[in-house]
């Protein structure tokens, strides 16, 4: 008979680390990660040759398409790769074993969310280093490009946190479908607004102005076009615009953490 | 017999709060059926008290509902109605589950981890800091025998390693409570005798154990009490002594030749010449022998039997047990 | 068997393919499949479904128009250029200045068509207000196009950029010149010759119009002044110095190297000093 090991609650972020690292480690473990990188990869590539058809202008395209291929790719990894962390691991059930120990659900859907969104930055990096080298080699400046693909970032958090609402609510195949719907929207935000200015005052307009508020704007953290005309942004911008992403962020892991608090895992 | 559960009849044992480990009053929950049809009631209405220091079996057939209670005891499902706790806290309170180890049936664990990141991982979701995990880790995987397995990927061990590794994540550190889900279901006779042989350790130890099965046979071996469920209900819960009488109830007698028609003794079966039959005491045993040997037979074994809870299942529940309730 | 008649099987198919796929191919050398990417439907609804990748679809519709537009098999090629460029590409991104510029090139250098050439330009200057290239470049075409006043026009519009070169007010002053507009030239080319941001090489040609200029425009004045004597008092002045005592002239006029201007009272002809058309070298 000897006593028992004194019984440890870890502090919440050491929870969220080790749920993290986990998350990490089977994303860079996963293949599909690879499929996207080489892709966008290539696509970045392809852009100096793209250019060799355009009259000027060679630098404006090898911008754009990097810039944009970085966004492409990058919410196509968090959507294929969101959908399915929280789903497998009820499907698998390891999900079990892990709330068996001493962790809160929130503590659960911020560690996967920390882990894949480590992934997604370092593939952005990758990638923004692939078109940095390209536009070095050009004598261009790369660095003007940093704010786009910064709140480029932002916006892959925003949607990654989409995906592990509903990957939380339902199977990836349904996920996927709503986190396109909700990435789609996000970009169409901007013409709810327009119909609504066009519309009598009323219930119809009210109903647009409080759908633009409450969508998740993505467009606000697009500034490609300003970035790669040299075109500068108001002071502050991009601190606002990140803080923005970052707030919706909580918000819809919020929404998730509540999901999965009222889920009987039967 | 008990029919009914609840405490012990005699030698008063004044239940102390401080030793009930695992409490259970009134446990109730229904299953809504696809599309909100239909109900299916998993529990209902059980009640139940695991104390420190006992290996507690939840015993019953598949469907019966023991899966659904360990989730409850677990707080993976809410209940419906009645009350769950552990060490005197609910199952959602961190520190209830800080202070018990859990091996799923079937785990299916993160094949795309080492072992050693599979325990570290664990380590890490009780608090476990760095510096000790170094030590600890290593360490638990000598004593499951994986440890020149470290860094095998999980998705290249056999289903025997697998399971002695979840069992070192339930038990490696060292938790009052272990709770185990039919932790004997798919393993060969050596790996379940090593199961066994573990659960008594954890006695020894002073520590609690709670496990579900519907093999009755490997309960009957090492539990102090148990309870059986059936159709969410409970039909038994006592000391296992109480439940199943060590005395020798009867004779099965295996006789070749006639059988002599005027002794009195149930037939169990017959093959050829070969007939099997029970006899109820020793005197009508006598006879028996006495009467087949003036018959010209032959006696070839006579076996003492006491019943066992598979006997009782079969009798109080007029089938197997492991099968499953059909339709009703 | 069955071996022998599946592979006949898969050969058969792929020389169907393949000579399916030919037939096919030239059948449809008729069709011209790059003329449907004619028919864009405006940049307004082409941003809408970019969703957030405008200037990227305009980057793609940019290198498909260069390939179509420079291919000179095309027949009536240049219906829809001014809808590609002004209508697409400048919706879907207003600041690629080069679309402007290639799109106008292509109406003025090919299709001949100078207005709707101009027209590009300005709407891409009216979205890129610091762009002083659109303005400067309109104006040579202009010039090109023998309208050195709207030329000229174009050259102001272009110096009025803050930043842009002084070459474009020395062009502006030069389309002046050529439109007559001879007075405001020279108050240009003074102003460059003052203003201390010229370059030496901007001075030294301001210096040399001024010079060219002062002449021509007094004796302008000069003659000028003689008309207006005639027209109010029905004769011709004795001389010079009577018109600067009436009035007429605030000084008696001397040319620029100091000489005065030979006055014939009988013609009311005023000539320059020495018969020298000004204009000439120093």
């Amino acid at each position: 008979m000897s006593a028992p090991a004194p019984a440890r609650v870890p502090p919440p972020w050491a929870a969220i680390v080790a749920i993290g690292l986990n998350t990490f480690r089977e994303a860079i473990r996963d293949r599909i990660l690879y499929l996207l990188l080489v892709f966008a990869l290539v696509v970045i590539g392809a852009s100096r040759l793209l250019s060799l058809l355009t009259v000027g202008s060679e630098d404006k395209i090898i911008k754009d398409l990097g810039l944009s291929a970085i966004s492409i790719f990058g919410v196509m990894t968090a959507g294929f790769m969101g959908v399915s962390l929280v789903f497998k691991e009820i499907e698998r059930r390891t999900v079990y074993t892990l709330l068996a120990n001493p962790v809160r659900r929130w503590q659960f859907v911020t560690g996967k969310f920390a882990g894949l969104l480590s992934v997604l930055v370092l593939n952005v990096t990758l990638m923004y280093a692939a078109l940095a080298v390209l536009l070095w080699i050009r004598g261009e400046q790369p660095l003007a490009l940093a704010p786009a693909v910064l709140l480029t970032g932002v916006e892959l958090a925003v949607v990654t946190a989409f995906a592990l609402l509903f990957s939380s609510l339902t199977n990836p195949i349904l996920a996927a479908v709503w986190t396109f719907a909700v990435y789609v929207t996000g970009h169409l935000v901007w013409s709810v607004r327009l119909l609504g200015e066009r519309l009598p005052p009323g219930f119809a307009r009210g109903t647009c102005e409080a759908l633009y508020w409450l969508l998740p704007n993505l467009d606000r953290m697009n500034v490609r076009a300003e970035v790669v005309h040299g075109i500068a942004l108001p002071d502050g911008f991009l601190a606002v615009s990140a803080l923005y992403g970052a707030s919706y962020t909580v918000v819809v892991l919020a929404l998730a953490s509540l999901a999965l608090e009222r889920k009987d895992f039967a | 017999m008990s029919e009914v559960a609840g405490s012990p009849p005699a030698a008063a044992r004044v239940p102390d709060p401080a030793e009930v480990v695992v409490r259970i009053r009134g446990l109730g929950k229904a299953f809504r059926g696809h599309l909100g049809i239909g109900r299916t009631v998993a529990v209902d209405g059980l009640d139940l008290e695991v104390r420190r220091g006992e290996i507690f079996g939840l015993l019953g057939p598949n469907g019966a509902g023991k899966t659904t209670t360990l989730k409850m005891l677990l707080g993976l499902v809410r209940p419906d109605r009645g009350e769950v706790l552990l060490f005197g806290l609910p199952p959602s309170d961190p520190r209830a589950r800080a202070r018990l180890g859990y091996l799923p049936e079937n785990p299916y664990f993160y094949d795309h981890l080492t072992a050693a990141e599979f325990l570290d991982f664990y380590a890490r979701l009780r608090g476990i800091p760095a510096d000790e995990r170094r030590v600890r880790v290593p360490r638990a995987l000598e004593r499951v025998g994986l440890g020149d397995r470290a860094g095998t990927p999980l998705r290249k061990l056999s289903k025997g390693m697998t399971q002695r590794l979840g069992l070192a994540q339930a038990i490696g550190h060292d938790p009052e409570l272990v709770i185990l889900d039919e932790p004997m279901s798919g393993l060969d006779p050596v790996g379940r005798r090593e199961v066994r042989d573990r659960i008594l350790e954890l006695r020894e130890a002073g520590r609690t154990v709670f496990f579900s099965s519907h093999i009755l046979q490997d309960a009957e071996m090492i539990c102090d009490r148990v309870a059986i469920l059936d159709r969410g209900r409970l039909r038994w819960e006592g000391a296992l002594r109480d439940l199943v009488s060590r005395n020798v109830r009867w004779f099965e007698v295996e006789v070749v030749g006639a059988l002599p028609p005027d002794v009195p003794c149930e037939r169990v079966s017959r093959e050829g010449e070969r007939h099997l039959v029970q006899v109820a005491d020793v005197g009508r045993l006598a006879r028996l022998i006495d009467a087949v040997q003036r018959a010209g037979g032959q006696v070839v074994s006579v076996w003492p039997r006491r019943e066992t809870l598979e006997d009782l299942f079969l009798r109080e529940l007029g089938r197997p047990p492991g099968r499953a309730e059909g339709p009703r | 068997m069955h071996r022998l008649a599946a592979w006949v099987l898969v050969a058969a198919a792929v020389a169907s393919t393949a000579v399916s796929g030919l037939v096919a191919e030239r059948m449809a050398a008729g069709r011209d499949e790059a003329r449907s990417l004619l028919y864009l439907p405006n940049g307004k609804h082409l941003r809408t479904i970019s969703l957030g990748h405008a200037p990227l679809l305009a980057d793609f519709v940019y290198l498909w128009a260069i390939q179509f537009y420079s291919d000179y098999d095309r027949e009536e090629r240049f219906q829809y250029v001014e809808h590609v460029f002004s209508d697409v590409i400048a919706e879907l991104d207003p600041r690629f200045v080069d679309a402007y510029w290639l799109g106008a090139m292509i109406l003025i250098v090919e299709a001949g068509r100078l207005d709707d050439g101009l027209a590009l330009l300005e709407r891409g200057f009216e979205r890129n207000p610091d762009q002083w290239i659109l303005p400067y470049l309109a104006g040579w075409e202009a010039w090109m196009a023998r309208q050195p006043a709207r030329a000229a026009e174009y050259f102001r519009q272009a110096s009025a950029v803050p930043g842009a070169p002084v070459l474009t007010r020395r062009m502006q002053a030069g389309m002046l010149r050529r439109a007559g507009d001879e007075r405001t030239a020279l108050g240009l080319w003074r102003e460059l010759l003052e203003d201390p941001a010229s370059d030496e090489a901007s001075r030294a040609i301001a210096s040399r119009k001024v010079r060219e200029l002062e002449g021509t425009v007094l004796l302008a004045g000069v003659r000028e002044a003689v008309e207006r004597y005639r027209s109010e008092t029905g004769a011709l002045p004795r001389s010079l110095e009577a018109l600067a005592q009436r009035g007429y002239l605030s000084a008696v006029p001397r040319d620029p190297s100091g000489r005065p201007f030979h006055y014939d009272p009988r013609t009311g002809r005023v000539a320059p000093p020495s018969g020298r058309v000004l204009g000439g070298d120093e």
